[in-house]
């Protein structure tokens, strides 16, 4: 627990409001893919613009390609194929958001990055099936802002190679 | 190596064994009898011993013999420690001062035959042995050593940061020439070209050194060879030499614990099918004694590794019969030399109607190609009856920065290794037919299967009317892989390619170029495991 400092107007509530809520504020970068998505900001290493990315033949779908970050060569995913939104073109506002999950960099092609948020957990409820456009599997909860959503990705899952991938063939074969 | 870099190779050991040495003895000293501090001590001296008497010191040889009695004694027993501590103490000094002899001078060969009486009376249980000799102080720090021990995994990291060095470096390059051309300021631009082209040659450098000291002689490998050919020999009624040459030959530390295992099926492959029995060798004008000769030798950017028998030679016939037998080829294929010797190499291929314990079981030599190509490297078969078989591996001296011819197709560049690349030729698209549904090219008189990179990697299919055929493979399968246009030889760096959503399909890796474009490595292998091609379709 930190450090307690009275704030200005004394009263005990505005003491135990700030002590409770401490611990359990998240912060989240959040993106748009149509609706709001958004990652914890401590899986976010970076958010780049989008260059020049390599087309790996053979590789599912979703893959879009390879980037060079500094000498490094990262997959970049394009996260609407992967969560089997409609496709969008690469505009001027599309980022790549340079995730690390369990050792693993991988970036993330998003439309755009709107901003980093702070949330109380409880404002965070368990994602309601029937609203969403995508599989609840990747989710971990919705985050209610005043009127906005933003749905919580859990990128553990979701960089984690499904057995249907596999089935299903180049990128080639899909296009075709 | 020359007899001054054995010498000092072995002191290093010598002066290390000596300092366990003591620090078990203290130990001793210190907590009475353990196990396994004698144990390992009776090791340690065990490998002194025999590096002693490798490089001809008989006399400390024996004296560490007696050494290593009297501490099996003590560990049996037979003798109390207290006993014999003093003694043992006294041992690592005179050991110590025979090092520090030989260190000063190594052609005097130390004589210890005194103090190996002293020791003898201290193991038949009378005088108290050898008094604990006096010591130049300065002894006790040992030989300062020359060689320090690193985890490879260091040496590979700085490899990677070389290897992004070389990137940027190209990148600056690059960057320098186009300020360059806008900046009119000669002076200054001139000291930029100068800066570029020292810190040019000072990455090359240190490119090169870290390369170097990655590097293995390749006789680490062959050494663990003879104990295998004799016992097979042996077992097989055979006798075998087992010769080589140019050991000396240093690779790259992967390269080589990536060569054991080729090496050990072709070099079973030549004890089990190659060499003959000495009856058979004498009625046939032969020595009687087989020989198999390892060999090593650098030629450019590469490593060249024989193994060569003056066995029977591959019997084409028979190898074709099996070919049949296993459903590889039809009876009605027509197969040259090259294409029946390319049959061992597939997988399940063996000529033996019974398996015996080395052989015949159908592993193996199709072990050898894919691992062999794994390395970015080839392997040629050359057969003479009754003359021998050479199985030649030709691999880049390192694997992670190889030479690479840069190929176009449909937009995009990729790099082939130049190890499988034969040559290349610039075609029209009449000079292609079809034959069987297969895309077919006629070179040098032989008929090449086709394969179309836009098409194996499903990109853009705008056809040219002249394009290039880039050949791969030499004796054995070969094949025409079609590109748009050729962009020339260049080293590159190989980087992995994560593989959380898969390994796709003939890519071995990627590369950075200097202007920080990626270019992905083709993995040529794939190209004859899709198309299944046999030489003469």
């Amino acid at each position: 627990m930190s450090k307690i400092s009275l704030p200005p107007s004394g009263l005990t509530e505005d003491v135990l409001g700030e002590i409770r809520d401490e611990p359990e504020e998240i912060q989240l970068v959040v993106f748009t893919l149509g609706e709001q998505y958004g990652v914890p900001i401590n899986q976010v290493q970076e958010i780049i613009r989008v260059g020049n990315i390599t087309n790996v033949p053979n590789s599912p779908s979703y893959m879009e390609g390879v980037i060079n970050l500094r000498g490094r060569v990262l997959s970049v995913l394009n996260l609407r194929k992967r969560l089997k939104l409609p496709v969008k073109d690469i505009t001027k506002a599309s980022r790549i958001v340079i995730t690390e999950v369990e050792n693993k960099v991988i970036g993330l092609l998003v439309d755009a990055v709107s901003h980093v948020i702070k949330m109380r957990s409880e404002l965070i409820e368990n994602a309601p099936e029937e609203v969403l456009e995508i599989d609840t599997d990747y989710i971990t909860g919705v985050g209610k802002l005043k009127n906005q959503l933003v749905i919580l990705l859990d990128l553990g899952k979701l960089l984690k190679r499904e057995k249907l991938d596999i089935n299903e063939g180049g990128k080639s074969a899909a296009e075709n | 190596m020359n007899y001054s870099a054995l010498i000092k190779d072995y002191l290093d050991d010598a002066n290390g064994h000596l300092s366990a040495f003591d620090d078990s003895l203290l130990l001793l000293e210190k907590n009475g009898v353990n196990r396994d501090v004698i144990l390992n001590t009776l090791g340690l001296l065990h490998t002194f011993k025999g590096n002693s008497g490798m490089m001809g010191f008989e006399s400390l040889k024996l004296y560490l013999h007696q050494v290593e009695e009297l501490l099996k004694k003590v560990n049996d027993n037979e003798i109390g420690l207290d006993r014999v501590i003093d003694g043992l103490l006294g041992s690592a000094n005179i050991i110590r001062n025979t090092l520090r002899t030989i260190e000063k001078d190594p052609t005097i060969n130390p004589d210890l035959t005194e103090n190996i009486f002293s020791l003898q009376q201290l193991l038949e249980g009378s005088g108290n042995g050898p008094d604990i000799q006096a010591v130049d102080l300065l002894s006790y720090l040992g030989t300062k050593t020359d060689t320090i021990k690193v985890d490879f995994k260091k040496l590979d990291n700085l490899l990677n940061l070389v290897g992004e060095l070389v990137i940027f470096k190209t990148r600056l390059n690059q960057i320098g020439t186009q300020i360059k051309g806008v900046v009119n300021n000669k002076p200054l631009t001139k000291e930029l070209s100068e800066g570029f082209e020292l810190m040019g040659k000072t990455v090359s450098e240190l490119q090169e050194g870290i390369m170097k000291v990655r590097m293995l002689p390749v006789g680490n490998v062959f050494n663990k060879f003879p104990r295998m050919v004799r016992d097979l020999a042996k077992s097989q009624g055979k006798e075998i030499q087992l010769a080589f040459e140019g050991e000396d030959t240093e690779l790259d530390k992967t390269v080589i614990d990536e060569l054991e295992e080729p090496l050990l099926h072709i070099i079973r492959n030549a004890i089990d099918h190659g060499i003959e029995p000495a009856e058979e060798r004498i009625k046939n004008g032969k020595s009687r004694k087989g020989k198999i000769t390892l060999s090593a030798g650098q030629e450019s950017n590469y490593v060249i590794i024989k193994v060569k028998d003056d066995g029977r030679g591959i019997n084409f016939e028979k190898v074709r019969e099996a070919g049949i037998e296993k459903g590889l080829i039809k009876p009605e294929d027509f197969l040259d030399e090259d294409g029946v010797l390319s049959l061992i190499f597939s997988a399940g291929f063996t000529t033996r109607e019974e398996t015996t314990d080395v052989s015949g079981r159908g592993i193996g030599l199709d072990v050898v190609n894919k691992n062999i190509s794994r390395l970015n490297g080839q392997v040629i078969v050359d057969s003479i009856p009754e003359k021998g078989t050479t199985f030649t591996i030709k691999l880049p001296l390192s694997l992670a920065i190889i030479p690479a011819l840069m190929a176009e197709a449909g937009g995009e560049i990729y790099a082939i290794p130049m190890s499988a690349v034969d040559e290349s030729v610039k075609v029209k698209e009449e000079d292609i037919h079809v034959i069987n549904n297969h895309e077919v090219v006629r070179f040098r008189e032989k008929i090449l299967p086709v394969v179309r990179l836009n098409e194996f990697f499903g990109l853009n299919k705008k056809r040219q009317k002249r394009f290039y055929l880039v050949i791969l493979g030499k004796t054995e399968k070969r094949l025409a892989v079609a590109v748009d246009r050729l962009r020339g030889q260049q080293e590159i760096v190989i980087k992995p390619l994560d593989d959380t959503f898969g390994k796709s399909y003939g890519i071995a890796g990627a590369s950075i170029l200097g202007d920080g474009r990626i270019v992905l490595i083709i993995d040529t292998m794939a190209f004859y495991e899709r198309k299944e091609v046999s030489a003469g379709v």
